[in-house]
């Protein structure tokens, strides 16, 4: 038969374990666009620091374009690989980053994550966590996405 | 990451929220190609499931299965059945039948105008046929399955890496995740009603873990409002509870689970017995509630 335990918690015990801010590592661009076309043998850099041809053997197999979103709080870092047709073939998200205990949602807030390559202001997968609880809403990524699509889908050739 | 290591993490937005993919003890590229697999099986469900998409199994249904018998995925029926036996289980208050009211909320997109009452409650008109058909005995139901698709989804991701033989997996989608592997994994519950901080970790071992909160908008709003969990009983967003978390064997399960305790609370415990589940709750005056079972994973803040 379950059985129920009650526990009365101090408010302020909870606030305790949250971190300042936190951001998680999962690809670099290099293993993102591996990850995106395992056939190519290189990537050609279209525009700096934000689109990739991706070549094998003298052939157009895709393209692969970085880009940022602003997430909860903070920049979310993620990849958008085209077909050479323009359709997407996959969004993988390379940086997450989250602030927790309420910083300011200020722009200098932002900004200092802005142009950094690793985000070195932020502990970075030091404390890599398994988090359950609230969903997040992936509704700027989706619309990154389609900004993308807009800007390169039947640019890139 | 180095070139070396044999464990990869990787997440991308599907579902509607971000889904994070670990894999353990293998070569990266089979760790890669497993992770990769998974990432496919989630995508399936989102297409099959999803009540946004026109051509999805569940938009199809809506529109068609009270005129016709409609053949979905193996994988969309098998959601149906286990929400219809959750549903009598329940008495009632697992229903996949509320999408009216959610419409009517403004959760859902569709008619704002009334549903009448013969609309809801109706899962007991969702009939499953021969060759993965389905047909609805009466006009005008709406079914929505926000409620368990995502631990589907979460279960079938997992099935997918195990396939690849790959030592220890974790697929954690938004919140509602599952792991298997021979070592314990901590997870760090946010507090529902802080979602910003922590509330306590619990630690899983080829389990699933499933979360549940007053609604929670991160864009709009850093406070909980009103619930996405409507009571079938009375079409009101449930408010008794503030949170809960569910650990079942299954994500599938956990997922579904959270909606019943999040509306019956305490009363919810025999339910909870019969599928092998434990559950913590967040009651409405700060005190939490964990079910005897739950209570040695829990590693409480204080």
């Amino acid at each position: 038969m379950t059985k129920w335990v009650r526990y009365t918690l101090p408010a302020a015990a909870i606030v305790s374990i949250a971190s300042p801010a936190y951001s998680m590592q999962y690809l670099s661009i290099g293993e993102a666009q591996k990850q995106a076309f395992p056939s190519a043998s290189n990537f050609a850099e279209v525009q700096v620091g934000r689109v990739w041809k991706a070549e094998a053997g003298g052939r157009t197999v895709g393209f692969f374009i970085f880009d940022r979103v602003v997430g909860k709080h903070l920049l979310i870092d993620y990849a958008v690989a085209l077909t050479p047709g323009g359709a997407v073939h996959s969004v993988e998200i390379l940086q997450y980053r989250e602030s927790y205990g309420g910083e300011i949602r200020s722009a200098s807030w932002l900004a200092q994550f802005v142009g950094k390559t690793s985000g070195s202001a932020l502990k970075i997968n030091s404390d890599v966590r398994n988090i359950a609880g609230a969903t997040l809403s992936s509704t700027h990524v989706t619309e990154g996405v389609k900004r993308v699509l807009s800007a390169y889908g039947n640019r890139l050739r | 990451m180095e070139t070396d290591c044999d464990s990869i993490r990787r997440a991308r937005p599907l579902l509607g929220t971000f889904v994070e993919i670990q894999a353990s003890g293998a070569r990266r590229a089979d760790l890669n190609a497993a992770i990769d697999a998974a990432f496919d099986a989630i995508a399936k469900v989102h297409r099959l499931m999803s009540f946004h998409e026109p051509d999805s199994d569940v938009s199809r249904l809506n529109q068609f299965a009270s005129s016709d018998p409609v053949a979905v995925d193996p994988w969309t029926y098998e959601v149906l059945r286990t929400a219809m036996d959750l549903h009598s289980r329940s008495q009632g208050a697992f229903d996949i039948t509320v999408a009216p009211v959610l419409q009517g909320l403004g959760l859902l997109p569709g008619p704002a105008g009334r549903w009448d009452a013969n609309r809801v409650r109706a899962s007991d008109k969702v009939e499953l046929l021969a060759d993965h058909r389905v047909s609805f005995s009466r006009h005008g139901i709406r079914i929505d399955l926000g409620g368990i698709a995502k631990g589907f989804a979460v279960d079938r991701a997992l099935d997918a890496l195990r396939g690849f033989g790959i030592a220890s997996g974790l697929v954690n989608a938004g919140g509602d995740l599952a792991a298997f592997g021979p070592d314990p994994q901590t997870v760090s519950v946010r507090n529902p009603v802080d979602p910003q901080s922590f509330m306590c970790g619990i630690s899983i071992k080829n389990e699933a873990l499933a979360s549940s909160a007053r609604r929670f908008d991160p864009f709009h709003s850093g406070g909980t409002t009103s619930s996405a969990i409507i009571d079938p009983f009375t079409h009101k967003p449930s408010c008794s509870v503030d949170g809960t978390t569910v650990r079942a064997p299954s994500c599938v399960i956990a997922d579904a689970l959270t909606k019943v305790v999040m509306i019956a609370g305490t009363t919810a415990a025999d339910l909870l017995e019969y599928y092998q589940a434990g559950a913590l709750l967040v009651l409405q005056d700060g005190d939490i509630q964990i079910s005897s079972d739950l209570k040695d994973a829990v590693s409480l803040a204080a």
